[in-house]
């Protein structure tokens, strides 16, 4: 799975020690409070206790969907029920935006790679054709005075 | 202006390792946790927002751990925090917990419970002088693990080797049902049964 993550991810701490990053939710803390309103340390680590906290529930109501729809994997729909089941559903909708956008980019993505093959032409050919436009802008190089 | 760079975002990676360090979850699929991550942005802000609300009321500048403890005790949707934030204290009761003094008071009941059970003082004693070598790491912690050991097997001598000078022993019941002060135990102070 490649992570699209806004910062870098970091080391992964150990299995016990799991939690979110503290620098990632300081900052999400900070842009979220009113400029005159600060944070204190404890309250910070505290609130990171409740993310994870709040992402067993999540998980563990969701798995629950899951199983009852005799499903093996948890899918972001079950997510989505577990939100309503758990009083959180003024999260929803935008929740659901999110999985259409997700859903979106990859049948995008999906569509790049389906252009190439659809283009009929074998990969010796799709070579060939690479190897000409490398000659051509090579040639507009050179043209331009031959700067090396 | 909030939420001026809103980039940040929860690394997806982590946020399905938390997922299956529950042993009932199985496979996720790859949308989960990004849907997740969503869901998580959500929690946060509420959960700010209703804290700040708590630090303002109180004419506050910062948010402290008391004011998120209220936010989760009147707020329905954070009921499942509570457990989280039971250990935070009370402004009224000063503010710090003394957490030696709580554990003592709570292995004394315990020991005052197995005392009357066993009816065997002596074991008693053992274990809170055990709890005694834990909280003063100075000398008397080596010689207290050695006393348990030989007090295991021996039951008698190797305990009162330990006692601290006052009336020896003190092994009749009288002598351990009163507690000294854990300051007395600190400051080396003589035991005095009351």
């Amino acid at each position: 799975m490649s992570d699209r993550e806004g910062g870098s991810g970091g080391v992964p701490p150990t299995d016990e020690d799991l939690s979110l990053p503290k620098a990632t939710v300081a900052k999400m803390i900070t842009d979220l409070l009113p400029n005159d309103v600060t944070c204190a340390k404890e309250t910070r680590d505290l609130i990171i206790e409740c993310c994870v906290e709040f992402i067993h529930l999540i998980s563990s109501e969701a798995n629950e969907i899951c199983d009852q729809e005799s499903k093996k994997t948890i899918a972001p729909e079950h997510i989505i029920g577990a939100l309503k089941r758990l009083g959180f559903d003024s999260f929803t909708t935008e929740v659901e935006d999110v999985l259409k956008d997700h859903k979106q980019q990859v049948k995008d993505r999906e569509k790049k790679v389906s252009k190439f093959e659809q283009s009929g032409l074998t990969e010796e050919q799709l070579l060939a054709e690479q190897e000409k436009l490398f000659a051509a802008s090579r040639a507009r190089f050179q043209g331009q005075g031959g700067q090396q | 202006m909030k939420n001026k760079n809103k980039q940040t975002k929860f690394p997806v990676a982590r946020i399905k390792k938390i997922m299956q360090k529950d042993e009932e979850v199985g496979k996720v699929a790859q949308a989960t946790p990004i849907v997740i991550s969503k869901a998580l942005e959500l929690f946060l802000a509420m959960i700010i927002e209703e804290s700040s609300k708590v630090t303002v009321k109180r004419g506050a500048k910062k948010v402290e751990a008391y004011h998120l403890k209220h936010a989760v005790e009147t707020t329905e949707m954070l009921d499942f925090l509570k457990e989280i934030v039971e250990s935070v204290p009370d402004p009224s009761a000063g503010g710090t917990i003394d957490l030696e003094a709580e554990n003592a008071e709570a292995a004394a009941k315990r020991k005052r419970g197995k005392g009357k059970k066993n009816g065997d003082t002596e074991g008693g004693g053992r274990k809170r002088r055990k709890k005694k070598g834990e909280q003063e790491s100075g000398p008397d912690g080596g010689d207290v693990v050695e006393a348990e050991a030989e007090a295991d097997e021996e039951e008698e001598d190797g305990m009162d080797d330990d006692e601290k000078p006052g009336p020896s022993s003190g092994s009749g019941p009288s002598g351990w049902k009163k507690r000294p002060s854990e300051a007395a135990w600190r400051e080396d102070a003589p035991f005095i049964p009351r």
